[in-house]
């Protein structure tokens, strides 16, 4: 009896998904955007597939990790979804090598896209000559986040630089309030060296970390001065900081507990929540010295190999669609990012996005996120040489350069 | 054992009985870690490549910090949980025992922990443990200003965290076991210690704990395998932070499998525990079977 | 082998400063057990701005059930907000099946294991003793290359077959451990009434076997109830267990985080382990006391 259970069952199965061959553009999406706002931008997507006469079925799974495992093992089992979330990099890149994914190139070349999506977000997305993913936004890194009464208070204005940073966050520290709401978990612990870097160091010192992967720059003067920036940091942060998720950093922000966090601009989700307008009770800025950048980073889609010819023509559909640019507006302004096409009218956006999209347009300001330039493992593994130095005041500079080149080599 | 001789058709339904554990033996857990050894070998990122690298990814793998740390705190955790764990689950038996009222709800309560995935465990006690809201702030708002538990945001002493969180955790089946055990214990023995006059204290020490060295094995087996996949709790709690400094192995193969396609660095890592785990449990069953055979 | 369940320590006497002392032990352990369910509960009827004050302890001011009605039928988990109430089915959906494949085998081989004289069990037994202790997630990546040959992957059966293959060195080891317990006698007389090998497991050993049995369930259901990692990877996205909703709703990485609903969804994921806990701890003891401990 258990027995023709569980071929009922899999006749089911079989049964369902021949269904699915059966009706018109079914696709079926895997991602990892779970939460109220998300939701709300990637339903932005289903209703113009929808529009557009096709059936979006919908697998969300949170933490991309997750997400991406999924994804990962259905595709090399035989069974992919129509089309994949992954940050906007490197995490990719052996689905091409081994030919699981189809290009994007048709669609691509027919809508101009190689003119108007910015050069570093672009290459993040073409192997071998040809695009294979469909960049949706554009998250910057490296934002500053402010309580505008705190820094009232202590009577200060808006920082345009780390070195503008320090005084007011002493200023804010004597007011008895924390002055650097931190999140100390990995991810944030690099992300917050990351911005330090850009801020300090510049585009240039950036691309040779990061893109050469040049072991002079790592022990540069320029670097080593980044590394005491960021330590220098440790002192304005609270007891409370290790294991904090971001997001209660940024309520300390909001409550006005804190003066600053330095997260993306996903962060502006958690303002918006408690009722707070850019511009008004918060203010964002990217610091840099001469010439600095904003870290972008962001999602795209690839889409696995496939010969049913229905999932081939909702995918071709589904490009179209993640690229239109009313879309494009309406699912970043959801999401927090900014769109990843350069000539759309982000009038209709808010002063946070709107700078956002300048620097985006500025050549000089555009710069990678890490994980454009660097393949997981080695993001991993740098990831793990900041956290450790992040939480070790004892350890030297020199020491921290030496394990950071080391880890940008590793394997 | 048993020696039986079975006719033919019964050592035949033996054989089909026993065909479903030794195929999912040989197939998946013996094909399985041939394969991961195998991969452990190349260089193989997000997906297995068949490019031979010898060592060298287990070079990497012991000049690797993070798995230094991750070594040296699961034997910390192990040792520290399975005593803790085994300690307080063995005092509530015991006290559970006296004839104390209320002793299903007590019983449950101790017991209900075990039913929480280690997620929600992880999740829970990661609050209660934050400084600037959990018990240190409680503690300060009575008035104790200078009252200090922070040990779950540094980086010497956060691995205790995690001990907290596990016994808290496991110590309720230790509990069902050791008060199983006790309940074993033929009733004359207490009868006899009275007649002799011995205190409670001493008849427990030197009577009753050597008696249930079966509930400890018991015991000490189901814990130990969930010292060696120490992973989940890990995650939600610390997620291996402040640093790296509460990170562990299992943890350290779960990461660089998927969230860091580095699957040749997580099967060197998987093969090492593997070899680990074999060595120390292998001669331990083979004097168990020893043993039983002459018994 | 009938267990007694009798409390067997010494008879109390009246209050003494022991008895104090024991009491006092039993509270404060039982308060400690308790916190975390505590604050998950209170936490769960609060609302947002009042969490934001940080007050762990705290009893809600203005008590609302409307995280409660959110995480069962409103939370967004994706595309759909409908909570969690989806994956309920899917989750008992996966568990019963599981549960009785994974038992059937597992009682199976222990019945195997302890009475008859196969060659090479002591070895087969080894080996499932040394896998107990193996992380499984290393298996994860061959197992689906694997199912998807034979062509089970992303269905029932398939996350059926992985629980199954996962329980087997526990429940193997519980079962055998629990007949290696029954005496002798009962075997050699059904033997000799020319009852075979399955005439013996169905109508003589598993019927008494109900201690065990109820461990095992136990075991099973809390187990295969708050996996994620398996039944996200193996059931099929038809399929997706209660877990992945419960994890979509807690772990979304970038956007905003209700503490309210996360801790009503992850109360109300666990209530089915959590009843089976609080309805069966006086089991659970009694089937330990019946055979677990022993061997």
């Amino acid at each position: 009896m258990k027995h023709s259970a569980s071929v009922l069952a899999l006749a089911m199965g079989l049964g369902w998904s021949g269904m699915a061959v059966a009706q018109e553009m079914k696709a079926e999406v895997i991602h990892w955007w779970t939460s109220g706002g998300e939701s709300a931008a990637v339903k932005v997507f289903a209703d113009q597939f929808q529009k557009a006469g096709g059936t979006w079925v919908d697998t969300a799974i949170a933490g991309g990790a997750n997400a991406r495992t999924a994804a990962i093992n259905r595709t090399v089992g035989g069974t992919p979804p129509a089309m994949m979330q992954f940050n906007t990099g490197k995490q990719f890149d052996e689905l091409v090598e081994n030919g699981l994914l189809n290009d994007v190139e048709a669609v691509a070349a027919e809508q101009k896209w190689k003119d108007k999506i910015p050069p570093a977000i672009l290459a993040a997305t073409v192997r071998n000559g040809k695009m294979y993913a469909v960049p949706v936004n554009i998250h910057g890194q490296n934002w500053l986040f402010y309580n505008t009464d705190v820094l009232a208070k202590v009577g200060a204005q808006e920082p345009k630089s780390f070195d503008d940073l320090f005084p007011i966050l002493d200023k804010v520290k004597a007011a008895g309030l924390i002055p650097l709401a931190f999140s100390g978990q990995k991810t944030w612990e690099r992300n917050l060296f990351n911005a330090v870097m850009l801020g300090q160091g510049g585009a240039k010192l950036w691309l040779s970390v990061y893109g050469d992967k040049d072991p002079a720059a790592v022990k540069s003067a320029e670097f080593k001065n980044v590394a005491e920036t960021y330590a220098k940091l440790r002192n304005y942060v609270d007891a409370g900081a290790p294991g904090r998720n971001w997001n209660d950093a940024t309520a300390l922000v909001i409550q006005g507990k804190a003066g600053f966090q330095i997260m993306g601009d996903w962060a502006k989700g958690e303002f918006i929540a408690a009722g707070k307008t850019a511009g008004k009770e918060y203010g964002c800025v990217v610091l840099s010295k001469a010439g600095g950048g904003y870290a972008m980073g962001g999602d795209v889609f690839a889409f696995p190999k496939t010969k049913d010819a229905n999932t081939l023509k909702a995918q071709a559909v589904l490009e179209k669609v993640l690229l239109d640019p009313t879309t494009q507006i309406e699912f970043n302004n959801k999401k927090g990012s900014i769109p990843v096409r350069l000539d759309v009218d982000t009038s209709s956006m808010d002063v946070c996005a709107q700078k956002g999209a300048k620097m985006v347009a500025d050549k000089n300001q555009q710069a990678p996120a890490q994980e454009l330039l660097t393949p997981p493992a080695v993001t991993g593994a740098v990831e793990d040489v900041i956290s450790s130095f992040w939480n070790t005041p004892g350890q030297s500079v020199e020491t921290f350069q030496d394990k950071f080149a080391a880890a940008l080599k590793s394997i | 054992m048993l020696a039986l001789r079975p006719r033919l058709a019964s050592k035949l339904s033996a054989w089909l009985a026993l065909s479903p554990a030794t195929t999912i033996l040989v197939v998946v857990y013996v094909g399985c870690t041939a394969w991961t050894v195998w991969i452990s070998m190349t260089a193989s990122r997000m997906l297995p490549s068949s490019t031979f690298v010898g060592l060298r990814q287990y070079d990497a793998l012991f000049a690797n910090e993070r798995w230094q740390i991750s070594v040296s705190n699961l034997v910390v955790f192990g040792v520290l949980f399975m005593i803790a764990s085994l300690v307080l689950g063995f005092l509530l038996a015991v006290a559970i025992d006296q004839r104390v009222r209320a002793e299903n709800v007590l019983r449950s309560v101790f017991l209900y922990p075990f039913s929480m995935s280690f997620i929600v465990t992880g999740l829970v006690w990661q609050w209660l443990l934050n400084p600037t809201y959990g018990i240190q702030a409680v503690g300060r708002g009575f008035g104790f200003e200078t009252f200090r538990f922070d040990w779950i945001v540094r980086q010497e002493t956060v691995i205790y965290c995690l001990v907290i969180a596990g016994v808290w955790h496991a110590a309720g089946l230790v509990m069902a076991i050791m008060l199983a055990g006790l309940r074993g214990i033929d009733e004359d023995i207490w009868k006899a210690a009275r007649v002799d006059g011995l205190p409670p204290w001493r008849v427990y020490v030197s009577i009753v704990i050597p008696m249930m060295g079966a509930s400890f094995a018991t015991a000490a087996v189901l814990l130990a395998t969930s010292v060696v996949r120490l992973y989940d709790l890990s995650v939600a709690m610390t997620n291996g932070g402040p640093g790296i400094a509460s990170e562990v192995p299992a943890k350290f193969v779960m990461d660089h499998l998927f969230e860091r396609q580095n699957i040749g660095l997580a099967t060197a890592a998987a093969t090492s525990m593997l070899i680990t785990v074999a060595a120390v449990v292998a001669p331990w069953i083979y004097i168990q079977s020893r043993r039983r055979r002459a018994a | 082998m009938v267990a007694a369940v009798e409390p067997a320590g010494p008879r109390p006497r009246p209050v003494t400063p022991a008895r104090v002392g024991l009491y006092a032990f039993l509270v404060i352990t039982a308060l400690f057990f308790l916190t975390p369910l505590y604050v998950m509960l209170v936490t769960s009827f609060k609302t947002m701005p009042e969490i934001r004050q940080g007050n762990l302890l705290g009893l809600p001011a203005e008590p609302s059930l409307q995280a409660w009605g959110h995480a069962w039928s409103a939370a967004c988990t994706g595309l759909a907000c409908n909570g969690i109430s989806v994956g309920f089915f899917n989750s008992v959906k996966i568990l019963v099946p599981s549960v009785i494949v994974s038992i059937a085998v597992g009682s199976l081989t222990g019945y195997a294991l302890s009475f008859w004289r196969v060659r090479g069990a002591s070895a087969l037994f080894g080996a499932l003793m040394i896998v107990a202790f193996v992380p499984y997630q290393i298996f994860i990546y061959p197992l689906v290359r694997i199912f998807a040959t034979i062509g089970i992957n992303n269905s029932i059966p398939g996350i059926v077959a992985i629980h199954t293959i996962f329980g087997l060195p526990t429940m193997t080891l519980l079962f055998r451990n629990y007949f290696a317990s029954l005496p002798i006698e009962l075997f050699k007389a059904a033997r000799v009434d020319g009852a075979g090998f399955f005439r013996i497991y169905s109508s003589v050993m598993m019927p008494m076997a109900t201690p065990m049995l109820i461990v095992a369930v136990i075991l099973q259901v809390t187990g295969i109830w708050n996996d994620f990692i398996l039944g996200l990877v193996f059931a099929g996205r038809e399929n997706l267990p209660m877990t992945v909703q419960l994890n979509n709703i807690v772990n979304s990485t970038q956007g905003e985080r209700l503490y309210n609903v996360d801790m009503a969804a992850t109360l109300l994921t666990a209530l089915v382990p959590l009843v089976v806990y609080f309805a069966s701890g006086r089991w659970f003891v009694r089937g330990i006391a019946a055979g677990a401990v022993k061997g």
